[in-house]
């Protein structure tokens, strides 16, 4: 376990990661220059276009440090070289996560569990992750002219005033994903020859912790948590999880 | 055409050879990063492991990568959206932060000078978000003989459930007329038939098409 740890923290890893990044940063910030010379241009006021980057800035501040939570989260069977990558492009906490437990699955594996991980079965999931969230990518890459184009041209429909089904359509892929982990959580948790209530514990302090940051955020008008809510519920359930291991 | 039209033209155009570029370059990188990592130790990608796992994403993760696609692109226009899609975090991070320089600036939809806004503050937010995880990486690495403590192993083979378990009353709240059922045949599967309990990967999938198909009787019959 601890071999497979250092490898997949091998300073090699950093150094190739951080070289992806600095590309993509770089390459960010070029954007912003040629942006901000091509708004002067078509004379937008500088002090408008400043204004733009710095209150950028500080509105991604705080939801970065979620981010940031997301790795340690993820660093502790993936290492950190992998999950500061797959963080900082494209992904986000609940899509690597899920899809790393679908890779572990499919190399036959229980599940994204430390003692079961080689550095075999690292690179496979590492794989899986990266082409399994280039969709978004892809579609950008091929259509978003034809489609941006489209819509400047379409006339404006008028708003009926009811929203489409797309919006419950998210939910309901979302309920369905959770649907079928808390079942197997609940079925693995039934006392017999393997069973494992931990899942099931763990997931119930989630939940909880969850329900405080929802009661907060909708009722108390605590809106400033909802980027951390899902981070924070999930460290305050893995912490939970170290406590339940002690006691059972 | 008018000077400004022209300039506005040229200018969308170029941002959409340079964002491609970026793209591309970035998906040669991504790609090439696990081989790398497998090259320096010795190991490859299981090729039959992969597809197992990539065809199971794919059926969840292309239609959801595709409506947001859809939504998302006209509100980020032609730069936002290649920084954006690259970057991700795009529902809770650079929408918002796109939405919230666009009231600043007091921009117009749909306007050249609402693009230069709106791809200047997703390039800003992902510069920002780059440099604050560069920071935290930076501290959390003299932390790791404390992460890789014995004790803390329940905690990271646990990151799964203490994920569904947050998310689970996220959703379930939002529409329990959706949730029931799927919930209550996926437990019950799972209570009477134990080999199903390894097998969530593949469970997902009628599982998330059976909360898709009474979302959608649901919706029809106006009752979301």
């Amino acid at each position: 376990m601890g071999d497979y740890l250092s490898q997949v923290n091998a300073t090699s890893f950093y150094v190739i990661v951080a070289a992806v990044l600095a590309f993509i940063t770089i390459m960010c910030g070029y954007i912003v220059v040629k942006c901000y010379r091509a708004g002067i241009k078509m004379g937008m006021d500088p002090a408008a276009l400043k204004k733009t980057i710095t209150s950028s800035a500080t509105f991604t501040l705080l939801p970065s440090i979620s981010i940031l939570l997301g790795v340690i989260a993820l660093s502790g069977t993936l290492g950190v070289p992998l999950s500061w990558l797959r963080l900082s492009v494209i992904g986000s906490l609940q899509y690597e996560l899920n899809v790393a437990e679908i890779a572990a699955q499919s190399i036959g594996l229980s599940g994204l569990r430390l003692e079961e991980m080689t550095i075999g079965s690292f690179v496979t999931i590492a794989l899986v992750m990266t082409i399994g969230i280039l969709g978004g990518l892809m579609f950008t890459l091929f259509f978003l002219k034809k489609y941006l184009n489209k819509i400047r041209k379409a006339p404006k429909k008028e708003n009926s005033g009811k929203p489409g089904f797309g919006a419950h359509a998210t939910t309901a892929m979302f309920i369905g994903l959770c649907g079928a982990y808390i079942g197997a959580y609940i079925g693995k948790a039934v006392p017999r020859e393997g069973s494992d209530i931990m899942p099931l514990l763990v997931a119930i302090v989630a939940g909880i912790a969850m329900a405080v940051f929802e009661f907060l955020i909708q009722k108390k008008g605590k809106v400033a948590l909802e980027n951390f809510s899902l981070a924070a519920s999930m460290l305050i359930a893995m912490a939970a999880a170290v406590g339940f291991g002690i006691i059972l | 055409m008018n000077e400004k039209e022209k300039y506005i033209e040229d200018f969308n155009n170029g941002l959409h050879r340079l964002g491609r570029t970026l793209m591309v370059t970035t998906i040669i990188l991504l790609i090439g990063v696990p081989f790398v990592f497998g090259m320096l130790s010795g190991v490859m990608p299981d090729a039959k492991g992969f597809l197992a796992g990539y065809l199971k994403v794919a059926v969840i993760y292309l239609p959801v990568s595709f409506v947001e696609f859809l939504v998302y692109a006209p509100m980020l226009g032609v730069g936002g959206s290649y920084i954006a899609f690259i970057t991700g975090n795009v529902t809770n991070m650079k929408i918002p932060c796109a939405m919230n320089a666009q009231d600043i600036a007091g921009t117009k939809p749909g306007s050249a000078e609402n693009e230069i806004v709106t791809t200047i503050s997703t390039a800003v937010s992902a510069i920002v978000t780059t440099l604050v995880i560069v920071a935290g990486v930076i501290m959390l690495v003299p932390l790791q003989p404390v992460l890789q403590n014995e004790v803390l192993l329940p905690a990271f083979n646990n990151v799964v459930p203490a994920l569904f378990g947050a998310l689970g009353l996220k959703y379930f709240a939002k529409a329990p007329k959706i949730a029931f059922i799927p919930v209550l045949l996926m437990t019950l599967l799972c209570i009477f038939v134990p080999s199903m309990i390894n097998q969530t990967s593949v469970l997902m999938i009628p599982c998330g098409a059976l909360a898709l198909a009474i979302g959608f009787i649901l919706f029809k019959k106006d009752k979301l």
